[in-house]
């Protein structure tokens, strides 16, 4: 009767057991990813541009051309089947036989109904296409139907060919389904509403259903140009906590977990059932400073830019303190793309940072205040800041603040020094470079323009970079820029990151490449 | 006041207006507050909405969009008017409608927070009971430890521990989410309420499914909520056995049992109705770090999500519904301590 008694917690836990039925495997057939889906605000490929919806792009829409998956400078034929290039011009001849998962088949009029679409409607990843001189009032003479199956794109831009095909190679320029989009249109919205939770491309698989915060689910897309996807449906679970998405690809409820910590990635190590794969990718981690600032005018010193150099512990942020999961990188080219420096002529050197601080009168104790994300591993990199700068008499004040309230902060000049990252917009080296080495003077917002840097030389030569047609001498042109940056500028390059996913060992055939958006769910199979 | 209007419709009537009276006012108050603190975060939603990397037009044109190039008390007005209207705006963080996205994340709090309610409030209620019969007994000294506990480990902790052990460990009870991968997304969910979605799904093993998922979320709320109620009532039952009719009612020979549950119980339903009614407001807006790590949908996650984005639409409208649960709650729950109270009987 005691026993009984004592065991009646148990008894009740156990009936629990029974009421919940099969345990611990995601259903055969069905991937089970789980990641944090916060971010996403809309799935309009048009309208999109955070990494969970970017991600998602590539398995619901496709583009003319798209980067190849183990070599991201190398453009692939998707729902182009070739193309031709001539003076301000490319000519594509579409993919015969290509649908959408409609059914409907892609032509020069979706094409031409996609990208302009995406340039009137104006949202966050317009001004990729903007690089073209394409706007709401020009778009149109720039798309040229030659007949059902072929299109010719032209540019204003002074830019060549290559880096059209880079642009058009962004998730931005996603070819929609344009009879089924303009079914569902609403007043002159171009169907951007009913894109935010529907899909209407060609991608391997279509959105089956999307709720906000919770899950983005996908069907097989059998009719995709390309391969049929191999598993029938991928559950992405939003699983904001990361200890949680632990223990869910432990169990095995979840096949991939994104986004794990060092902490949770160290609890998995080692237990059987489990695959840690590595993927590098293009976010670059950078210190900023705002020279600008009109608090600190020490700022705007280059002394404190090139102390600041020696000032950061790369190799012990990078292997101890964020476990291997970045790697010491000091070009602003990430490593993988055509042109990337791979030398760090820099490293942790106090004293060295101590004797140009005395050398240009900085070493009587200086304040400055760190806007960083609040959140890790952020907050960690501050903390080894703090203490080395510290250590060279420099007093970093520590400003932990959202992601949004730190942006805001940068985007109006409040900043004086910042931890960001950057991830390229697309494949071409300009991306980046017009980000780091580009002030145009105009407000525009350039890395280059919020850091106050001043540089009419370093932004010609970029500019001439875009327009040199020879690949040899263009991707020498981005070397010389880089090793400027990296020798003159107000920022700092530190970190490349690299993302380690675990899979469930029964997981084949998952791709990862650079960029953001380059997560591949089509040759998965379990 | 005559003793007619004192127990006639009159008193039903007062009690029933001026709740509402009340909610319209709070509502409106609470309305301008919100608005006002939105209007102060450093979180500029425009940004948020183009992104980092929008070009000065992009910008410009968002904010014209979302009509922060208004001044606001013209953008307060628009609001208010939308609100009237039934419309609470467009999510910046979902591109939804807001009383869409709160029409679907609410029934899921409600259920949370209503079964963890009902558990609290009996085990409350009994823990309460047993203690006060013997202040500073063993039981006593029990009941106020838990209930410090229910107040003191964070929740955050111990659900993480919860599913460690249950769901990965031991494999007894369902994990993060409302259902397992089998179920998860292919049930409809009319209702909103996934115990009820699963049973009307007809499905076999769904209703399992949900009902092992809910298991743990229900405890660590329910063992939150535990706390306040037996504490409270309590002290609410202790403070009555100090007066008057309490001796009279032992000197007449009544025993404990009778004296605590038929003399003193019904002298502290006010009392314990407030509390129940906090409690379980409280429950609503609050099951945010359970919502998190059980990755269950939920108002209070929605709000902070909303707060992180600076999505203004959605923190409105959610704390528009809040503060609506809130008032209905204390309407209701002053209107039955009107009703029940013996000394107004």
């Amino acid at each position: 009767m005691r026993a009984a008694r004592r065991g009646w917690p148990a008894a009740l836990l156990l009936a629990g057991c029974a009421l919940q039925g099969a345990w611990a495997s995601s259903p055969p057939r069905v991937l089970v990813v789980a990641q944090d889906l916060d971010d996403i605000v809309s799935l309009d490929p048009a309208e999109g541009f955070e990494l969970s919806s970017m991600q998602a792009f590539t398995s619901l829409y496709q583009r003319l051309v798209q980067p190849d998956p183990e070599q991201p400078a190398r453009l692939l034929p998707v729902l182009a089947s070739s193309w031709q290039a001539g003076p301000g011009s490319l000519v594509f001849q579409l993919r015969p036989g290509a649908s959408f998962a409609s059914g409907n088949p892609v032509t020069a009029d979706d094409v031409i109904y996609s990208l302009s679409r995406a340039v009137r409607l104006n949202r966050s990843p317009a001004f990729i296409l903007n690089e073209l001189g394409w706007n709401a009032g020009t778009v149109d003479q720039h798309l040229i139907r030659l007949d059902e199956h072929r299109v010719r794109v032209t540019w204003s831009t002074p830019v060549g060919p290559t880096f059209a095909l880079n642009v058009l190679s962004a998730t931005v320029a996603s070819i929609v389904d344009r009879r089924e989009v303009e079914a569902h249109a609403r007043g002159a919205d171009a169907g951007n509403r009913w894109l935010h939770d529907h899909s209407a491309g060609s991608g391997p698989f279509r959105i089956r259903r999307y709720i906000p915060h919770e899950a983005l689910v996908l069907d097989a897309n059998p009719g995709s140009p390309g391969d049929a996807p191999r598993l029938q449906t991928i559950v992405i679970r939003s699983v904001p906590d990361a200890a949680t998405r632990e223990l869910l690809v432990r169990v095995g409820d979840a096949d991939i977990a994104r986004d794990l910590g060092p902490d949770q990635l160290a609890a998995l190590r080692g237990r059987p059932g489990l695959v840690f794969r590595q993927f590098p990718s293009a976010a670059i981690h950078y210190l900023l400073f705002n020279t600008a600032s009109r608090d600190q005018p020490a700022l705007a010193n280059p002394a404190l830019w090139q102390a600041a150099r020696w000032l950061i512990d790369y190799q012990g942020l990078a292997h101890q303190l964020l476990q291997d999961q970045y790697l010491v990188h000091q070009g602003f080219l990430a490593a993988g793309f055509p042109g990337a420096l791979d030398d760090t002529p820099y490293h942790l050197d106090i004293p060295r940072a101590r004797a140009i601080l005395h050398a240009a009168g900085l070493d009587h104790g200086l304040t400055l205040t760190l806007d960083v994300f609040n959140q890790a591993p952020f907050l960690e990199i501050a903390q080894s800041l703090q203490s080395t700068f510290g250590a060279a008499g420099i007093h970093l004040v520590l400003h932990p603040a959202l992601t949004g309230e730190v942006y805001s902060r940068v985007r109006s000049h409040a900043e004086q020094a910042v931890w960001l990252y950057w991830i390229p917009d697309y494949s071409d080296a300009h991306s980046t470079a017009s980000a780091f080495a580009l002030n145009r003077e105009d407000g525009s917002t350039s890395i280059a323009g919020r850091a106050g840097w001043h540089i009419p030389a370093l932004s010609a030569q970029t500019l001439a970079a875009v327009r040199e047609a020879d690949p040899g001498r263009r991707l020498a042109d981005y070397r010389r820029i880089q090793a400027e940056v990296q020798r003159s500028s107000p920022y700092v390059i530190a970190l490349q990151e690299r993302r380690e996913l675990v899979l469930r060992s029964n997981v084949r055939g998952y791709r990862q490449g650079l960029n953001a958006d380059m997560v591949y769910y089509d040759q998965v199979s379990k | 006041m005559s003793a007619a209007s004192r127990h006639g419709p009159w008193r039903v009537s007062i009690a029933l207006l001026r709740p509402l009276a009340t909610m319209a006012v709070t509502l409106a108050a609470l309305l301008c507050v919100t608005f006002a603190l939105s209007s102060l975060s450093p979180v500029d939603p425009a940004l948020k909405r183009v992104g980092d990397h929008a070009s000065r037009a992009a910008y410009d044109q968002a904010r014209h969009d979302l009509g922060l190039d208004l001044p606001w008390p013209r953008r307060l007005e628009r609001y208010a008017i939308g609100v009237a209207h039934g419309d609470l705006g467009t999510s910046l963080s979902t591109g939804q409608p807001v009383a869409r996205d709160l029409r679907r994340v609410f029934p899921a709090t409600v259920e949370l927070a209503t079964l963890a309610m009902l558990l609290a409030t009996f085990t409350g209620l009994v823990l309460a009971v047993a203690s006060a019969a013997r202040p500073g007994g063993v039981l006593d000294s029990l009941v106020r430890l838990l209930s410090l506990a229910g107040n003191s480990l964070p929740v955050f902790w111990l659900g993480l521990l919860g599913l460690y052990l249950f769901y990965a460990r031991l494999q007894w009870l369902g994990g993060p989410g409302r259902l397992s991968d089998a179920y998860e997304y292919t049930i409809d969910m009319p209702t909103g309420l996934v115990l009820v979605d699963a049973w009307r799904s007809g499905l076999p093993g769904a209703f399992g499914s949900a009902a092992s998922h809910m298991v743990l979320p229900v405890l660590l709320l329910a063992g939150y909520a535990v706390g306040n109620v037996a504490r409270l009532t309590r002290a609410a039952l202790l403070a009555e056995s100090r007066k008057e009719y309490v001796l009279l009612a032992r000197a007449t020979g009544a025993g404990e049992a009778r004296v605590l549950l038929y003399h003193m119980l019904p002298n502290t339903v006010g009392v314990v109705l407030t509390v129940l009614a906090l409690t379980y407001a409280n429950l609503l807006q609050g099951a945010v770090l359970v919502e998190t790590v059980f990755a269950r949908p939920g108002v209070g996650r929605y709000l902070t999500t909303a707060l992180f984005a600076a999505d203004t639409p959605a923190i409105l409208g959610s704390t528009l519904l809040i503060g609506a649960c809130f008032v209905v709650i204390n309407g209701i729950t002053d209107a039955l301590v009107h009703l029940l109270d013996p000394r107004g009987a």
